[in-house]
């Protein structure tokens, strides 16, 4: 028997930078290839922000899959802001929100062509991202086999009208957390949806040291980690500032270990290292060290350094307004939030003065991702989505 | 009492049509237990949808009426491009611009929606085909009732319909058989749906004999009730008709045909055309007649065929449309046959056992389409909708 067939539609795919739906994409598409004829369409695109064709169109393989790309007929456009500013006023109009969502990129109506004829050949389209063109305007064109990875966390777009038959119209919805599924179904009550919290699954090599990283970077004494953009849409600057009243208010000698891309401006000071973009091997060396990994930001579908942070056995640091990273943490009971900069310094002594307590929460988050962010479960449930599609399509 | 908006391409006194018939009833019908609005056009005519009436609020028995600008009627070109958009090579946009093109376009009805449609618990939308439901749908999932109203048609199959018939909070349907399309087509059969039909005023009061004195009419009747047209299948009617009368030893019949000529008729006495009759008419030569047939291959739902069983006489219809044959299966009031040969042997049955095949439609009718048992369904529609 041959295996049912599968397209996957998001908006970039392939060797492209940065976190988020993509690299989920292409490694639930990893996943899934034992058990499915396994296709993906995308754009030419490989940066989000201008979506500049930047690959050829056409049909060539990723990781042995085959991957048709469609041209973007416009990216991001100039004024987007301006169409983003109307589109989120109170007095907006229809044709705003589809401007919006159209200056939003990437335009790319061959691959809307593409979805209407061959995502109706195939048993399941599966649209990774809510939010973007391929999806808004792919989706309706093949929602009785269509299962949706929204990726969405609260923000203004996803209260626009246009969103509302991504949401209600597919046949199978794959969240990321029980935090995302909460937060859609009460903006779209869309219960009726079939759902589960699918998530992806994390890997950590089991050679991790904390020695190594330490003589690498020549780091001593506790530290706190934090992995990502260091960007201000992810709460770093409050970040700095909690972390430097903390240690000047004389806190226990500590150091705050930032990896990623920098993107705005770090404070000069010794106790705040700033290490760029880093090697994998190099993280996970750092987690098996950090005394919490600390994760700020409020906007996150998914957490997935939190995740990783837990399956390293270490407990996660976070702002008690994030609805899905405080909603993880305090299910996993693998963590502690903060509501201000002094609580920040509290937490921070505290794992810090109790070793034990830090270990304890850490081993709970790792039963937790052991329990639901394994590939086993997510293959598992994502098979039992798709068996539902096609026998719904029988 | 919840609030409910009622949205239709069309709506008033002046319009004529099945569908936006079937809304004004509801309407009305649901104003008795709910808070009911209605939203919908300038428009008056299904083609042109030339601006008739003022927009804005106004109120029609007793019902508040929001009335929204046509922006765009329908396009000269709307036959030309809807055969090449239909039959022919086209692209994907130009399905949505069929859309666009049919009409009526109609963008501040759009707008009221997107602003206003959380006001109410229940927006019960009308017809499928027409851009206020395609487009409209969308804007308040969450809240919306389709009645659909769909035939088997290629626009059906359309791409801007197809997330359409996932959407909805739930389905009314007009009968069983537009729900099966309806489930074959988009395999959504998890979505809640009502079988709505329709609702009934009884007869009253009704007179045979000066029906059969003011048209000069002796002996069996067979009659056929409607637009008298290619289109509703009476050109086979009276082919039918010639050839049952050329068997030997006919029994003496005529074929009575009431409604609005639109075809060349044969000149014979046994055919006899009245035109159309007074309203006050209709239930005397249903009363009067031995058998009614409906021969039309296309029908949503056949609401001659409920008003024949209100005065006991039975049906005779075409097996091969699943509509008004899958009624007459339901009702146990009629005969089906397949073709003109059949048709003889269909007809005698059903003149020979009128008495008890009248008797089971009158019950049937008398069950499924009082008010009664229609009111109880539309709030199971509401029901199944609010939010």
């Amino acid at each position: 028997m041959t295996n049912p067939s599968l397209m996957v539609v998001v908006q970039r795919y392939g060797d492209i930078a940065g976190g988020g739906a993509e690299p989920h994409a292409r490694s639930v598409v990893q996943r899934l290839r034992p058990y499915f004829n396994v296709e993906v369409a995308t754009t030419t695109a490989r940066d989000y922000w201008t979506w500049t064709n930047e690959f050829t169109a056409g049909l060539t393989a990723v990781d042995g899959v085959p991957v048709h790309r469609f041209p973007v007929e416009s990216g991001r456009s100039r004024d987007f802001r301006l169409r983003e500013r109307r589109a989120f006023s109170r007095m907006h109009t229809l044709a705003d929100e589809r401007a919006f969502v159209e200056a939003q990129g990437p335009v790319a109506p061959d691959l809307l062509e593409h979805v209407n004829k061959r995502g109706r050949e195939v048993d399941h389209v599966l649209f990774f991202t809510y939010i973007y063109y391929p999806t808004v305007l792919g989706l309706p064109l093949a929602p009785e086999r269509a299962v949706l990875v929204p990726t969405a966390h609260d923000e203004p777009a996803i209260r626009l009208a246009i969103y509302r038959p991504v949401f209600c119209a597919p046949r199978a919805i794959a969240y990321n957390t029980a935090e995302e599924r909460a937060m859609v179904q009460r903006l779209f009550h869309n219960e009726r949806v079939p759902n589960e919290v699918v998530g992806v699954g994390v890997d950590v090599p089991a050679d991790r040291s904390a020695d190594r990283f330490r003589q690498r970077y020549a780091i001593e004494g506790p530290y706190f980690l934090y992995v990502g953009r260091i960007v201000e849409s992810k709460q770093c600057g409050q970040l700095f500032d909690a972390f430097a009243r903390w240690q000047d208010s004389q806190g226990t000698r500590a150091t705050l270990v930032l990896m990623g891309h920098k993107e705005m401006s770090v404070p000069d000071r010794s106790d705040i290292r700033l290490l760029g973009r880093t090697p994998d091997e190099d993280k996970f060396d750092a987690l098996a060290g950090c005394v919490a990994l600390v994760q700020p930001s409020l906007l996150e579908s998914l957490s997935m350094i939190a995740l990783e942070a837990w399956a390293c056995g270490r407990p996660v640091i976070c702002d008690v307004r994030s609805p899905v990273v405080w909603g993880m943490t305090y299910r996993a009971g693998a963590g502690l939030a903060y509501r201000s900069a002094a609580e920040y310094a509290e937490i921070s002594e505290m794992l810090i003065g109790r070793p034990q307590l830090a270990s304890r929460l850490g081993e709970a988050g790792q039963s937790f991702v052991a329990r639901t962010y394994t590939w086993p479960r997510v293959v598992e449930t994502y098979l039992d989505l798709f068996a539902e599609v096609r026998a719904r399509n029988a | 009492m919840s609030d409910v908006l009622i949205v239709v391409q069309r709506y008033g006194a002046e319009v004529v049509g099945g569908s936006e018939g079937h809304a004004r009833v509801v309407a009305s019908r649901l104003a008795r237990s709910h808070h009911v609005e209605i939203a919908t056009t300038t428009a008056a005519d299904y083609w042109t949808w030339a601006p008739y009436y003022p927009a804005g609020t106004s109120e029609l028995d007793g019902l508040k009426i929001h009335r929204f600008p046509v922006a765009e009627g329908r396009d000269p070109e709307f036959k030309a491009f809807e055969s090449k958009v239909l039959n022919g090579e086209h692209a994907l946009a130009d399905e949505e611009e069929w859309l666009r093109k049919q009409g009526p376009h109609c963008p501040a009805l759009l707008e009221f929606l997107k602003d206003d449609g959380a006001r109410y618990d229940a927006v019960l939308f009308y017809t499928y085909i027409y851009e206020p439901t395609a487009r409209g749908v969308p804007i308040v999932p969450e809240r919306a009732a389709l009645i659909s109203t769909a035939h088997d048609e290629a626009p059906l199959r359309l791409a801007p319909y197809r997330a359409l018939f996932q959407l909805p909070r739930a389905f009314g349907f007009l009968t069983p058989e537009e729900r099966d399309l309806v489930h074959r087509t988009f395999r959504n059969e998890h979505i809640p749906h009502e079988t709505l039909g329709l609702g009934l005023d009884a007869p009253g009061a009704y007179d045979v004999a000066a029906f059969r004195s003011a048209h000069q009419l002796g002996g069996p009747l067979v009659l056929y009730l409607g637009q008298v047209s290619e289109g509703k299948g009476c050109g086979e009617l009276l082919e039918a008709w010639a050839a049952y009368r050329a068997r030997p030893n006919p029994r003496p019949a005529t074929l009575v045909l009431a409604g609005t000529v639109r075809m060349e008729l044969p000149d014979r006495p046994d055919v006899v055309a009245l035109g159309r009759i007074p309203d006050a008419q209709k239930y005397a030569a249903l009363a009067a007649a031995d058998a009614l047939v409906l021969p039309s291959r296309f029908e949503s739902l056949g609401i001659v065929l409920l008003e024949a069983w209100q005065v006991g006489t039975p049906v005779v219809v075409r097996a091969d449309n699943p509509v008004t044959a899958g009624q007459v299966a339901r009702a146990a009031g009629g005969v089906t046959y397949r073709d003109a040969d059949s048709f003889g042997d269909a007809l005698d049955r059903a003149i020979a056992s009128r008495e008890s095949l009248g008797a089971a439609g009158r019950a049937w009718v008398e069950r499924e389409s009082s008010w009664e048992a229609f009111d109880a369904r539309l709030a199971q529609l509401v029901a199944l909708t609010a939010s």
